[in-house]
């Protein structure tokens, strides 16, 4: 079962990077996010790792990426990237993050990391990743 | 900055998080272990009672940022003693996600249970894999020794990847791989393709060509190639996995192209919807084809008819139980029909 997202409480998740991750128009499509996050695409285009933080369990945004991009439930998350370790495709799998502070922390020193954190917890100084060309709060912006 | 030098302080302490995207000081190993306790009632002799599974130790340890190992090693329970085998080593350097480059032990990539679950038996939703790769198999060589090029073009809409092999194939013991070398004068290479569409997360399409030379029970030398083709939905609801390999053996010198010998499964779960999502039934159809002109396998008695069903109960993420029964028919054999019962558990570490 995937979880379901409350969308009257759950606010807008933000897709957040290293400063030095350089990505044209700072732009992803749903596609490529989803590439990423599930490690079919494993570096950035300059060769560089990509480097994936993922808030712990229980964390709501945690429930919406997996609703939004992995359609998985957390049972089957976990089992997805045990078999990616297993099948050798991952030397491991993402990083678990345990606070929003810490991942936003972590993602402005971890070279080519990206992650994900709350609209509202958005600072000056994390680079915001539009997907298919939109920004949280806009019309159509799929982890709304 | 709120809290950066505490929050970087236990990112560096954390087990769970590591400055990945920087080369480690020494390598940093993750580790993965299976094994499974199982129950068996069968019409086979000799066959019933209480049973040790395979014990398995995965590790995978960054030597750089390019350079990772892996390595498998297995337990497993025979009548008298333990086997220990290394399933799997190799080093792979990554150049980019479209080209990797690995030398070692690895599991053949024919198909894609070989691949996806192998020794993996909680990652699978049966008891046991099919026969056409079970434990020990002759009709697919589920090991290859060598070096294999591997990647994948995640920006393509169809998730285009492949891998290319050149090894020592298959040992004297057709079962096994050539580890200590290759046994004929001619090496082994398997190429394959597959789909793996990002819109469809679980999907899987791919080909597979595996050509070696090899010794036949009779000590001829013969030419072996495999077609196969997998089809794999691998997710919950549902879950369709289908298999088909065409394998031919020609004599080097003979009469040319001889009747192929063919294996196929058919397998379909689905996880129950709410209260009820613990519970996952499934049923696998599978059979093993030999023609009576391959003087490869003909001799060694492959053919095989079976039909599984099943439920898998998860009463924990890392925790599966299944209930199996099986109809099956070994060739030369009365048809037989056997229970399981399997407790099967995945242990995670770094």
């Amino acid at each position: 079962m995937v979880p379901t997202v409350d969308a009257q409480t759950m606010e807008a998740v933000a897709i957040v990077v290293h400063p030095e991750v350089a990505i044209d128009d700072d732009n992803l499509t749903l596609d490529q996010l989803r590439s990423i996050f599930l490690a079919e695409r494993q570096h950035w285009g300059d060769r560089s790792r990509i480097t994936l933080l993922v808030r712990a369990a229980m964390a709501p945004e945690r429930d919406l990426i997996l609703t939004e991009i992995y359609g998985m439930s957390e049972d089957r998350y976990r089992q997805y990237w045990i078999g990616k370790m297993f099948r050798s495709e991952v030397a491991s799998g993402p990083k678990i993050v345990f606070s929003t502070d810490m991942l936003r922390d972590l993602v402005t020193v971890i070279p080519g990391s990206i992650g994900f954190v709350p609209v509202s917890e958005v600072g000056p100084d994390l680079k915001v990743i539009r997907i298919d060309g939109m920004l949280p709060g806009d019309e159509g912006y799929p982890l709304n | 900055m709120r809290g950066s030098w505490l929050g970087i302080l236990v990112a560096a302490l954390s087990p769970a998080v590591g400055l990945a995207g920087q080369a480690p000081d020494d390598p940093r190993i993750r580790a993965l272990g299976f094994g499974d306790f199982n129950y068996l009632v069968t019409d086979l002799d000799g066959k019933e009672g209480f049973r040790i599974g395979q014990m398995v130790g995965h590790v995978i340890a960054d030597i750089d940022e390019r350079f990772t190992f892996f390595g498998e090693v297995s337990l497993t329970a025979k009548d008298d003693k333990y086997s220990i085998e290394v399933e799997r080593a190799s080093v792979r350097y990554d150049f980019a996600d479209e080209f990797k480059i690995s030398a070692g032990r690895f599991h053949t990539p024919v198909g894609y249970w070989n691949t996806a679950f192998h020794h993996g038996s909680w990652l699978q939703t049966s008891v046991a894999r099919p026969e056409m790769i079970k434990f020990g198999s002759r009709f697919i060589p589920t090991h290859f020794v060598g070096l294999l090029a591997e990647g994948g073009f995640p920006t393509s809409p169809l998730g285009l990847g492949y891998s290319v092999g050149i090894g020592n194939g298959r040992a004297a013991n057709i079962a096994r791989a050539g580890d200590a070398g290759d046994v004929n004068d001619r090496p082994a290479w398997v190429a394959r393709v597959r789909l793996r569409p990002i819109s469809i997360v679980g999907l899987e399409v791919g080909a597979t060509f595996y050509s070696d030379r090899l010794l036949a029970p009779d000590l001829s030398k013969a030419n072996e190639r495999i077609y196969a083709l997998h089809v794999a939905l691998d997710r919950d609801a549902p879950e369709i996995l289908a298999e088909y390999a065409h394998v031919t053996h020609d004599p080097v010198t003979g009469s040319g192209d001889l009747p192929g010998s063919d294996g196929y499964y058919i397998q379909f779960g689905y996880r129950l919807p709410a209260a009820y999502r613990s519970v996952k039934p499934y049923v696998r159809v599978e059979q093993v084809v030999v023609q009576s002109g391959d003087d490869v396998f003909f001799p060694l008695a492959l053919n095989y008819d079976g039909v599984v069903v099943g439920v898998r109960y998860d009463p924990g993420v890392f925790l599966a139980l299944r209930v199996e029964y099986r109809y099956e028919q070994f060739e030369g054999m009365a048809k037989t029909n056997s229970l399981y019962a399997q407790a099967s558990f995945v242990l995670t570490g770094s």
